[in-house]
């Protein structure tokens, strides 16, 4: 019977592929989610009724759907249509949406809290909206979702564990892959969960560094 | 495209369905009234407990709340029957909700602990009661009360986790549409139903709260 | 007679800042003390410390005699338990500036809380004392309104009534008509005149000159966290000695 270490030291490379996969993907899902929740975020806000419905209705129903189901909705609904888009870009698909809707949301929240008095105050100095956009709401915005944008991508992390569902190898399908050799259940479970736990704490301390940095609270 | 739709796959599958909703929804109340109460405890452990309690509870909740639940519930339907607990998926799912919701509820109620005025604490205090008694008949209650939108947000969330139970073959309603489209190939159909089942229902539960928060005064 | 309260020496800094230095006084039974001065004077600090809501650095405070919220262990001093402070500070009572009352609680349930949970009375026997002293407060009648639901007058005669219902040795009032819209002011100044005139001894930190020169017995002025001046309040506030006291009444005065 092998030990643990042993099993470990034989499966290091694939672990390290699989958090590889894990990082990358939640990566491009939180970028790509900021991108898309800022468009959705702004069109909610100041868009015409044409654009802020099909918005709203997308992160409604985004927003109250399950992050599973949107992965597997993702992966197989557009069979339906005659595309096969593979497990790992359905998946980050999926991700990106999800974080996309929620930043999208938050940031209508942060929007509409900032006073009208500050919009006033920036047509008065003779500011564009565009101009008053970049310069005067969005900045102000930013400091008041900093800690969520930060809570997002952590849940984006813990969401891409369920990639494993459609067949992505990433940690936790690799942790699996390994256990089904090994059988050391329990302790590459904990592993897993542990490398999870790291991850999200250097998010965290990561985000309230960046805070502290551009002093956002 | 040449995509019809067609929902006779589905309906037939209906009963199947909203038996695997209801059984999320059993799964998220369970989750919600065990994980309120570690929540309930653990917040007051936090706010009015010794250090090494402080510290206990910080390392539960950060611990939580940074793992993902499916590796939590793979990790608990392995570990439990080497305690010699033999829980069946569904319980051994709704016990790691209830952990995990705890966590979170463990924030809420912290947040809700400890936003009551320090006038309102010193008031009690200068009745003569004890810094338990403070903390069970002033600012537990207000509390519990000022918790309410929060902890409600908390069971849409946890509602919307017990998908991840599909996973480890927990029948609920996930488990039932990806049995269906494995089955039919309806793949369009089944996932628009899964997606507005839980839609439906998150909203459903939104507006119950909202009408259970109208009836009791925020303090 | 021995005094109910007796303070020797008391001091107390928040950091560098020297909020009370030296502080004495006496309280006797049925005494009505208005404690004034600027803002940063010290008095609310000396009130908080009496209630043994604030520590302090050093001197006493006895209430019958009993040494306050410290006990002393080879000349060192040891803050009591918990438990013990509680107790002691079930003797006193106190009003808040801003009321606060117990936003959960009826009026009803708010005068009893003490009652059920402190002495641990019966809820029927706690019930009939709290009714008793809403009705002397005059709020008979709104025993069963939330906080939210009645007026910020109505709120202060409430924790009045929770106060008294303790029985204290003694009660504290910490600018109880500071936070109160102008014409809601008079009916908590009655309703404690009316308890004056019933005996009752009091520690009162008011900025209500006239108030304090109808209602206490004694009136002392405090300046920089000590007590610069004391007496009858119509010799000493008809005709300070110090040169601080007159400039306190003249801008009280503007």
């Amino acid at each position: 019977m092998q030990s643990f270490l042993d099993v470990l030291a034989l499966s290091s490379d694939q672990l390290l592929h699989g958090l590889t996969i894990t990082v990358v993907v939640s990566g491009v899902a939180v970028a790509a989610g900021i991108v898309l929740g800022a468009l959705f975020g702004l069109a909610l806000t100041y868009g015409s009724a044409v654009l802020a419905f099909p918005v709203r209705v997308i992160v409604d129903v985004v927003r109250g759907t399950p992050v599973l189901v949107l992965i597997l909705a993702c992966f197989y609904m557009p069979a339906g249509i005659g595309l096969s888009p593979g497990p790992l870009t359905a998946g980050a698909l999926a991700l990106t949406v999800f974080c996309a809707s929620h930043i999208g949301e938050t940031l209508r929240g942060a929007l509409l809290a900032i006073p009208l008095a500050q919009t006033d105050a920036a047509s008065a100095i003779g500011l564009t909206f565009a101009q008053t956009l970049g310069y005067v709401l969005v900045p102000q915005a930013i400091r008041q979702i900093a800690p969520n944008l930060v809570n997002t991508a952590v849940e984006i992390v813990k969401a891409s564990s369920l990639l494993s569902a459609i067949g992505v190898g990433e940690l936790l399908l690799t942790t699996q892959e390994i256990i089904g050799r090994s059988f050391k259940t329990m302790e590459f479970y904990a592993l897993a969960g542990g490398i999870y736990l790291a991850i999200n704490l250097l998010i965290a301390t990561g985000g309230s560094w960046l805070e502290r940095r551009y002093r956002l609270r | 495209m040449g995509y019809a739709l067609d929902f006779a796959a589905v309906l037939r599958g209906l009963d199947q369905l909203l038996w695997g909703l209801a059984l999320g929804l059993i799964m998220g109340l369970a989750g919600l009234a065990v994980g309120s109460a570690i929540g309930i405890v653990a917040a007051l452990a936090h706010v009015f407990g010794p250090q090494p309690a402080r510290t206990v509870v910080r390392l539960y909740v950060g611990l939580i709340r940074n793992v993902p639940i499916l590796v939590l519930a793979l990790f608990a339907f392995f570990a439990l029957p080497q305690f010699g607990i033999q829980f069946s998926n569904i319980t051994t799912f709704a016990a790691v909700l209830a952990v995990y919701a705890g966590a979170y509820l463990t924030e809420s109620f912290r947040a809700a602990m400890i936003t009551v005025p320090q006038g309102i604490l010193d008031a009690g205090r200068s009745i003569g009661l004890t810094g338990s008694g403070v903390a069970l008949w002033v600012v537990l209650p207000i509390a519990l009360r000022n918790a309410l939108p929060s902890v409600g947000n908390n069971f849409i969330s946890l509602f919307k986790d017990t998908s991840i139970a599909a996973v480890i073959a927990v029948p609920e309603l996930t488990f039932q549409a990806r049995k269906i489209n494995n089955e039919s190939f309806r793949v369009i159909e089944v996932w628009l139903t899964a997606s507005f089942l839980y839609v439906g229902t998150c909203a459903l539960i939104a507006l119950t709260l909202r009408r259970l928060e109208a009836r009791f005064p925020k303090f | 007679m021995e005094p109910i309260l007796t303070i020797r020496d008391l001091t107390k800094s928040f950091g560098t800042h020297k909020v009370l230095q030296g502080v004495a006084l006496d309280v006797h039974a049925g005494d009505v003390v208005s404690l004034i001065g600027a803002s940063g004077s010290g008095k609310t600090t000396l009130l908080r410390c009496v209630d043994l809501l604030e520590q302090f650095d050093a001197g006493e405070i006895r209430l019958d005699g009993e040494l306050m919220g410290y006990r002393l262990k080879d000349g060192r001093r040891l803050r009591l338990s918990g438990r013990e402070l509680a107790r002691q500070r079930s003797r006193m009572g106190m009003v808040f500036q801003s009321y606060n009352l117990f936003p959960h609680l009826t009026a009803l349930r708010n005068v009893m809380l003490g009652l059920t949970k402190v002495r641990r009375l019966p809820a029927s026997e706690a019930r009939g004392i709290a009714e008793y002293w809403l009705d002397r407060v005059g709020l008979a009648n709104r025993r069963d309104y939330y906080p939210s639901a009645i007026s910020g007058g109505q709120q202060q005669r409430v924790a009045i009534a929770r106060a008294l219902a303790m029985e204290p040795r003694l009660l504290l009032l910490d600018e109880v008509t500071s936070a109160l819209d102008p014409e809601l002011v008079q009916e908590v100044l009655l309703t404690i005149r009316s308890l004056a005139e019933a005996g009752t001894t009091m520690l009162i930190v008011t900025h209500e000159m006239r108030f304090a020169r109808q209602v206490s017995t004694r009136t002392v002025f405090m300046d920089h966290g000590a007590i610069v001046e004391e007496g009858d309040p119509a010799i000493i506030l008809g005709k300070p000695n110090s040169r601080r006291l007159r400039e306190f009444l003249s801008s009280m005065s503007n």
